[in-house]
């Protein structure tokens, strides 16, 4: 496969154990399944109204939440986030510092992981399986919701 | 106002690995800033390894100041490639990888004949043991140590009459110390023929060092026999005595 | 002698490196040879000298100027990463003008959306383990897409 590759400018990695934190560093989460489709009149869920801007770029015209869990997520430790189609994905707290948090996203089903750091008001949006029939499913977490 | 973009941070849909040791871990990270445009970060991971990529490459290209170039050019290569670096193996192993093709490369540039570059193993090179007096002289006693850092000071002449092969393999072996399987894959190479041109390498530093400690151990040898101070205890003088006590009569 | 050939090389082989009876043998061999015994002696007596030699002659240079000319060197010839190309393989029926801005440090490809402008975004393409992932980067946070073709 011929690989192709950007380096963008601010890509910083942050790993597990680098940068210890407080024991009692558990920040709150809210984590939603939603589903993107191509097809039907463009929607978008009430729910996901403070997704608006960063989904519009996307394909996908239909969006509905599929599920919806709150939990508070301690430094290291996993939480699985069940998916349509019995597969699961792993949210797992890294580092926090202040108000800014890295979270793993981890999709067991393809064995792959994403490290990503956001501020408290951003959203993570990633892509959990494969289109099928046009549709998506993607998670999206809010740290601090 | 428009919002303010915040550069992406993260890495994303990468395969767990198995878990890194401290040092990994925090050259990886050196590496993910270095990624980023952090200057400050590619200086550490430089300052890190310069001087392990310098003795790599000196050992193999044998010149000093074509192995400051070429370890340079190793450095400048992956700060080129940082972008492509998966993470598959360890950075330094990245390193030294290209460090080892460069100073291969600049060697093969000067390089006129091909003709010692033997690797396979025959009777005549099993002659010539030298009935292990390097383990002699170099056994466990302390003073001995003294010899060791003297057939330090040989190995860069020792090294020079090696065929680059052997060097190279020798070069990696110890500085880097790779395993048969390492050397073989980065050299691109069966294990056996890693045993072989080790075994090539070994046999002809062991005949220069030999050269040089058999005149030391005869030295040696003949300071000790020297005559001391008498002491009227066993010869040699035994141990110190406690302070207090006195010396029988 | 014949055996001797055979063996000479595995002297010197670290724990792990011969196959279990291939170490038994050797173990064998180097009991009955005197002259493989002693190769093997002066083996590990002088393992790690080439090494340490090495590093001393390289502890022993000043390294002072060496980080500053990789620098500088560094500086003079930036990574260059084929943005045009990955640019023409990607265009996007949301990108109605593509302005792509080379930041000082590295490439990073601004997309400004239609209706407005007001939304500038990060569009990142990335590979690890031969996968390729879409990054759109934007002021509320990363949105993460496998590497299947989205747009019309």
């Amino acid at each position: 496969m011929i690989r192709t590759s950007i380096a963008a400018a601010a890509l910083v990695a942050t790993l597990a154990g680098a940068a210890p934190a407080p024991a009692h560093a558990e920040v709150p989460v809210r984590v939603r399944v939603i589903k993107g489709a191509r097809q039907g009149p463009a929607s978008l869920d009430p729910r996901l109204e403070d997704l608006r801007r960063q989904l519009s770029p996307l394909a996908y015209l239909r969006w509905e939440q599929v599920d919806e869990r709150s939990f508070d997520l301690a430094l290291g430790k996993p939480v699985f986030v069940d998916l349509p189609g019995g597969d699961s994905v792993g949210v797992t707290l890294q580092e926090r510092r202040g108000d800014t948090v890295t979270i793993e996203v981890a999709l067991a089903a393809r064995n792959t992981q994403s490290r990503l750091t956001v501020e408290k008001g951003q959203r993570i949006v990633h892509q959990v399986a494969p289109e099928k029939g046009g549709a998506a499913f993607f998670l999206t977490v809010t740290a601090w919701p | 106002m428009p919002p303010r973009v915040i550069p992406f941070q993260g890495l994303v849909n990468f395969r767990p690995r198995a878990p890194v040791s401290p040092v990994e871990a925090e050259d990886l990270s050196l590496v993910s800033k270095a990624r980023a445009g952090d200057a400050d970060a590619f200086r550490a991971l430089v300052v890190r390894f310069q001087r392990k990529v310098y003795a790599l490459a000196l050992g193999i290209v044998k010149d000093p100041d074509l192995a400051w170039d070429v370890a340079q050019e190793a450095f400048l290569r992956v700060h080129g490639h940082l972008a492509e670096f998966e993470g598959k193996s360890s950075f330094s192993t990245w390193l030294f990888r290209i460090a080892t093709h460069l100073s291969i490369d600049a060697v093969r540039r000067e390089r006129t004949s091909r003709k010692d570059d033997i690797d396979d193993v025959e009777e005549a090179d099993l002659a010539g043991g030298g009935e292990g007096i390097l383990s002699t002289a170099l056994g466990n006693d302390p003073r001995e140590n003294l010899l060791r850092r003297e057939l330090a000071g040989q190995i860069q002449a020792a090294l020079e009459t090696l065929p680059e092969k052997h060097r190279t393999i020798l070069v990696l072996r110890e500085v880097e110390g790779l395993s048969y399987e390492e050397l073989a894959e980065r050299l691109g190479i069966h294990k056996g023929t890693v045993m072989s041109r080790l075994f090539h390498a070994r046999k002809k530093m062991q005949a220069v060092l030999r050269r040089y400690a058999g005149p030391a151990l005869a030295r040696r040898a003949g300071e000790e026999e020297e005559p001391g101070p008498e002491t009227g205890g066993p010869r040699g003088g035994g141990s110190p005595r406690p302070p207090g006590e006195r010396a029988e009569e | 002698m014949r055996d001797c050939l055979r063996f000479a090389p595995m002297i010197g082989a670290r724990e792990g490196e011969l196959e279990p009876a291939e170490a038994r043998a050797l173990e064998a061999h180097l009991a009955s040879c005197p002259g493989c015994r002693a190769f093997a002696a002066d083996t590990a007596a002088t393992d790690g000298l080439v090494g340490e030699a090495l590093l001393a002659r390289a502890n022993a240079r000043d390294f002072a100027p060496f980080v500053d000319q990789v620098m500088a060197r560094a500086g003079a010839g930036r990574a260059r990463g084929g943005v045009l190309a990955w640019l023409s393989r990607h265009r996007r029926a949301a990108a109605a003008t593509l302005v792509p801005a080379l930041a000082a440090l590295a490439f990073i490809v601004y997309v400004r959306l239609e209706g407005g402008g007001r939304n500038e975004i990060a569009l990142l393409e990335l590979a690890s383990e031969g996968e390729v992932t879409m990054v759109l980067q934007t002021a509320d946070g990363p949105v993460v897409l496998f590497g299947e073709e989205h747009g019309s």
